[in-house]
């Protein structure tokens, strides 16, 4: 027989059988290639397969179609489709158990004879089989056979007639009159049940797509369309149909059945089979004529139903399983992505997995996913040691901690932040302490601190600034103070100086300069040598050699310091001691920065501190006040300028105290960005600033939304709540617009919008009395068209009447209630609404209504929907 | 119901026996190399006297020029009608039957001659294109008329030109032309186009080699019998109409037999060619056929006409077709 294109058929509960059927049909089995059963019969599918021939049937010529058994018993039953329309069903590789014995053979034959096109089993009443055939004048063109049926009476009545077919039927096998007739006149081509009722199918007719319900059969749902052949559901998702017509696909959506939700790019050659994929959603995959590659359709993150506006995303990718060109294919029912494909000539056949896109996705924490197929695979990082610590010394890490510890939201005593970010980063306790005493001189300014001009801006833009516009130093010689040695040293005097020493926290407030507050706080943080080297440098060297004692003789001290203190106390001026040259060169030896930077200062000229300024272990804050005290006018600037280009190439958070927060500062931030990442910390400072200058800066925001981003990708909802209030309070600019408003029920416009101009959050109904003072209130109409407003359904008073003025629910501990409590009355005026019947009133009202009969409660609402009640 | 009008110019034309073999090359091609012609519309009916030939201009292009070939001058077009399924009475007439009241009827109260081809699949109503006018004119109202153009069915409209179409008379139709029945029975059947290759030598043999040798056993056959073969390929579709011996030379399964196996006898019209101008041949038939609910096909040729009843009701519908023509 010529021109019979071959198919495949999986067995619906045997996963390693399918049947192969072209001029006749083939049973085979799949297993592993060189399992023991292999025998000289086996056919090679693929490297690790190959198939076994079980079974031939040549029984029934002219196939046209071909349909398995749905249910487990009995096992292997085939119905065929033949040329002339008649239904054969047939067996294969059985032992002729009772079950089978019954059915096979038996014939289903329609009255005229046709085509038969198409077969579909009923999934659920598997004793339903639809044959779809060719039109023949007026007669019908999908029957429903019931495969249980004895033969009927009929057909023994026209048994009579039948010379031309009969020679070869046994009679009672025959079956003439079907359990159903549909599609009168017309021609079918393709059928196949729905899923989402077994009692609705769905046929591919002559010009249309039509859904026939067996309940009702006189009635059908049909869609004109040329999309008729090779209709299927989509199994995981049933209101989905696909069907074709020459080289195109559409994609039908039952729900929305007027047309195609999506048609796929059209194949120059006609299509020969459709297929979903049974093992993954939403993967069609599609075979044109004469091709040796497979088209698959990716739909999975196609939205379902599609909108008009949305262009669908579809993932369109072709396999070739194999050289030759394809007669058919079939996925396998359960092996994942599986299929097994037959050549268009000589009986070819190759077992193929398609193999899945794989996706790969970083998570907001440190891990790696990555997905195929229906695999996950979490990836960490292989065992080597410290990939724990790498993972703690990690900023994103890091960050997320800090944002569970609240970081950044304390805005008080700002230098505990640096505590929440775990207390152990010096350029973060930097950081914290010059926005502290920033935003401490701020407060100052405006409290008692009367400095000239516009100094809160000077505030905020650092030491580097106030210098430069330092003016009228005076220069002081000031004896050591505790020592016998009388020679001065010079140090310089002004209030910029004062300020600057301020922000570096040497001396606190007022105008009292002296350290020992600051001092005695470093005694209590045990920062003995810092303690020592800043009295030095306030030329008190008895303090500094008490210091070092109180640190020597205090539990757990280093009794070390007791020989520094012996080492102090020998100072002498005489530039050619002993002491000095000792001093000088063993210095260098000590291991602590502040310790050497004291000799440095005993055993500098005046005026050449480079060993103090050049320190780089020491901390900027005391080194920039140091300078501050012993630097000239010429001199300091200069150095100033020098620690600030070097703060700012290492984007070393100390130089904030130099920059401030200005544009200098959001270079520094910038460097430091670059260099951690750390934009949380980035963001939380520079919100500190100035509104005005560094918040509009573009790398600001950019740190800000990508912080935000960033809580949000940790799904830290409400953190990011709160950054954005906090954000809120520091930069008022960053707050969303209203997106609530009341319409008026008459002209639908906003009862806000038209009194302010421009809406702003909350501003619009304080008119209305839905806060603020009650005498206040007037507007008791829309100010669009004058319409009133919604009555109180207590009060009946108009929205936008106070409660107070109105008598209320006349219980007279309510008022009381509302005098006694401003707050809540204010509350009490707001308007409210029931989301169900749309009744409302004050919010006092209401609530006391509630309170009146907790009983009635639930009536409520039905109390107020009726109609003889005052509405509105 | 629809009366779709069919895309096709077709030719009618009638080739004579003894010329047949120069047009073999050309109607091979026709009938069984379909895919090598741009073709759609072809029938080729032998009776007796001629093969007559149905095409369209596609297909008549592979048809010589002889002066065995006579060819009706007019341009046919085809008209079927598609019942809109609705309510499936159990026992619907096939054939001309269904159509003979709604269609053949009022065609022949409007003079509009026609020439029928019923074929296994549906009944094509053969008009002039110069009447199409007037056959729109007259079945508005009972359908809804399509056109088929460029293979989009397209609805149209009754032009409204009414201006000189008479109204008709509705005059009784007697029977005028003569009747006979041959004695041989029929078969209305098709095939697989797929398994046509595996038939096309006896099919060949059967269309052109039946006037050879005789088959045992045809001498003995009385002379009421008739030769008479029907092919048709219209749209894909294949239709065979043979007598009962001829289907017996097929291999089992390969025809499309319904499951009764009806067989049909043969009423044949016209003692003298028909012609193609006289109109109301077919309705003189087929509307007692149709007062019965007789089931008829009806094949038209180029000189007479054919119907094909049931067996069963043969002796009836000769009764009443021979009542008529006496009632005269």
């Amino acid at each position: 027989m010529s021109g019979s294109k071959p198919d495949i058929l999986w067995s619906p509960h045997h996963p390693d059988r399918y049947v192969i059927c072209d001029s006749e049909l083939g049973l085979y089995r799949i297993g592993p290639v060189g399992s023991a059963e292999t025998k000289a019969g086996t056919l090679p599918l693929s490297e690790e397969t190959a198939a076994t021939l079980l079974a031939i049937n040549s029984d029934t010529p002219y196939m046209k179609c071909v349909a398995w058994y749905p249910k487990h018993e009995p096992e292997c039953l085939l119905a065929v489709g033949q040329a002339n329309g008649r239904v054969v069903l047939t067996s294969l590789g059985q032992s002729h158990n009772s079950a089978c014995k019954e059915l096979v053979g038996k014939e289903f034959v329609p009255k005229h004879a046709r085509q038969c096109n198409t077969l579909a089993w009923n999934p659920v009443d598997s004793n339903l089989l639809a044959a779809g055939l060719d039109k023949h004048r007026a007669d019908f063109s999908v029957l429903i056979w019931d495969i249980s049926s004895k033969f009927s009476p009929e057909a023994s009545v026209t048994a009579e007639k039948i010379r031309l077919s009969s020679v070869d039927l046994d009679s009672s096998s025959v079956v003439t009159k079907p359990l159903y007739e549909l599609g009168q006149n017309d021609a079918c081509l393709s059928l196949c049940w729905l899923l989402r009722d077994p009692k609705l199918l769905l046929a591919g007719m002559h010009r249309n797509l039509a859904i026939f319900d067996l309940r009702n059969t006189s009635q059908k749902t049909f869609v004109n369309t040329k999309a008729i052949q090779g209709v299927t559901v989509d199994p995981h998702f049933h209101d989905r149909v696909a069907s074709f017509f020459e080289g195109q696909v559409a994609i039908w959506d039952l729900r929305k059945f007027e047309k195609p939700v999506l048609t796929l790019t059209e194949q120059p050659k006609p299509l020969t089979k459709v297929a979903w994929c049974p093992t993954r959603t939403g993967l069609l995959a599609t075979l044109t004529r004469d091709s040796n590659i497979i088209r698959l359709y990716d739909m999975q993150h196609t939205p379902t139903p599609i909108g008009d506006e949305t262009e669908p995303t579809i993932i369109e990718r072709s396999v070739q399983p194999c050289e030759s060109q394809i007669g058919s294919f079939a996925w396998h029912p359960s092996s994942q992505n599986r299929m097994v494909v037959v050549s268009a000539a000589n009986r070819v056949m190759t077992d193929f997995t398609v193999f899945e896109r794989i996706s790969l996705a970083w998570s907001s924490t440190t891990s790696l996913m990555w997905a195929c197929g229906r695999h996950l695979y979490d990836c960490v990082e292989d065992g080597a040691e410290g990939v724990e610590s790498a993972i703690e010394k990690d900023i994103a890490t890091r960050m997320r901690q800090r944002a569970q510890s609240r970081y950044g939201h304390d805005t008080v005593q700002v230098w505990r932040n640096h505590l929440l970010a775990g207390g152990n980063d010096p350029q973060l306790k930097s950081l914290w302490f010059d926005l502290f005493y920033i935003l401490l001189m701020i407060k100052l300014t405006d409290l008692e601190l009367k400095l000239p001009g516009n100094k809160q801006s000077v505030v905020y833009s650092g030491i580097k600034n106030i210098v430069k516009s330092s003016s009228g130093t005076t220069e002081s010689r000031k004896c050591w103070s505790g020592s016998d040695r009388q020679t001065d040293v010079p140090r310089f005097l002004s209030e910029e100086r004062f300020l600057a020493l301020r922000l570096c926290g040497w001396i606190g407030r007022g105008p009292d300069i002296d350290v020992e507050i600051f001092l005695r706080s470093l005694e209590q943080e045990r920062e003995w040598e810092r303690a020592a080297a800043v009295a030095l440098f306030n030329l008190d060297i008895r303090r500094a050699i008490q210091i070092l004692n109180k640190g020597a003789t205090a539990e757990k001290g280093d009794l070390n310091l007791n020989v520094v203190a012996m080492a102090l106390s020998g100072y002498t001026d005489e530039k050619s001691s002993l002491w000095r040259e000792m001093c000088s060169s063993l210095r260098l030896q000590l291991k602590n920065p502040y310790l050497c930077v004291m000799f440095a200062f005993l055993t500098s000229e005046p005026g050449a501190y480079d060993g103090v300024l050049n320190e780089s272990s020491v901390a900027v804050r005391d080194r920039v006040a140091f300078a501050c005290m012993f630097l000239s006018d010429a001199q300091l600037p200069r150095y100033i300028d020098k620690l600030t280009n070097e703060m700012k190439d290492a984007g070393n958070l100390e130089g904030i105290l130099l920059t401030g927060l200005t544009k200098d500062g959001v270079d520094l931030m910038e460097s430091y960005v670059d260099r951690t990442g750390d934009v949380q910390t980035a963001s939380f400072c520079m919100l500190k600033g100035s509104p005005g200058d560094v918040l509009k800066d573009p790398r600001v925001q950019c740190w800000i939304e990508n912080y935000r981003n960033l809580l949000d990708a940790w799904r830290f909802w409400h953190k990011r709540a709160e950054f954005d209030i906090h954000r809120g309070k520091l930069d008022a600019s960053s707050k969303p617009l209203a997106q609530v408003f009341v319409s008026c029920n008459f002209c639908g416009k906003s009862i806000s919008y038209s009194c302010s101009a421009m809406p702003h959050q909350g501003r619009g109904f304080s008119q209305y009395g839905v806060s603020g003072s009650p005498t206040k209130s007037k507007v008791t109409s829309c100010p669009g068209c004058r319409k009133p407003l919604p009555r109180c359904a207590l009060c009946l008073m108009n929205m936008g009447t106070p409660v107070s003025n109105c008598p209320g629910t006349g219980k007279s501990d309510e008022k009381m209630d509302l005098t006694r409590e401003n707050k809540l009355a204010q509350f009490n005026n707001w308007f409210t609404w029931c989301h169900n019947c749309r009744h409302g009133g004050h919010a006092g009202h209401m609530l006391s209504w509630f309170r009146w009969d907790t009983q009635e409660k639930l009536q409520m609402c039905r109390y107020f929907c009726n109609p003889l009640v005052q509405c509105f | 119901m629809e009366l779709h009008i069919l895309e096709h110019s077709l030719k009618v034309a009638s080739i004579e026996k003894e010329g047949i073999q120069i047009c073999t090359h050309g109607l091979i091609k026709l009938a069984f190399l379909a895919s090598k012609t741009r073709c759609k519309f072809f029938s080729l009916t032998e009776t007796p006297e001629d093969y007559t030939i149905i095409v369209d201009e596609e297909g008549f292009k592979e048809l010589p020029q002889s002066e065995h070939i006579s060819v009706a001058d007019a341009t046919w077009l085809a008209l079927n009608v598609v019942s809109g399924g609705g309510n499936a009475s159990n026992s619907q007439p096939i054939g001309v039957t269904k159509i003979a009241k709604s269609v053949i009827a009022p065609l022949a109260d409007h003079n509009i001659s026609v020439f029928m081809l019923s074929t296994y699949q549906t009944d094509f109503i053969l008009v002039r294109e110069r009447d199409l006018p007037m056959v729109m004119h007259t079945l508005s109202s009972e359908f809804t008329l399509l056109r088929v153009v460029n293979g989009e069915t397209v609805a149209v409209h009754d032009l409204g030109v009414t201006n000189g179409f008479v109204k008709p008379k509705l005059v009784p139709r007697p029977i005028i032309h003569p009747l006979s029945s041959p004695s041989n029975m029929f078969c209305v059947t098709s095939l697989d186009p797929d398994t046509l290759p595996s038939v096309a030598t006896l099919l060949m043999d059967v269309m052109f080699y039946s006037g050879g040798p005789k088959e045992p056993g045809a001498s003995s056959e009385d002379s009421n019998h008739i030769r008479f073969f029907s092919f048709s390929l219209i749209e894909g579709y294949i239709s065979l109409v043979m007598d009962e011996q001829t289907t017996q030379r097929f291999p089992n399964n390969v025809l499309f037999t319904s499951a009764s196996g009806e067989l049909w006898k043969m009423v044949r019209i016209g003692g003298q060619p028909l012609g193609f101008d006289e109109c109301g041949i077919v309705a003189q038939i087929s509307e007692p056929l149709a007062t019965a609910d007789i089931p008829a096909y009806y094949i038209s040729t180029f000189k007479f006409d054919h119907a094909l009843v049931p067996e069963e009701n043969i002796q009836s519908v000769i009764g009443a077709l021979r009542t008529k023509s006496t009632a005269q």
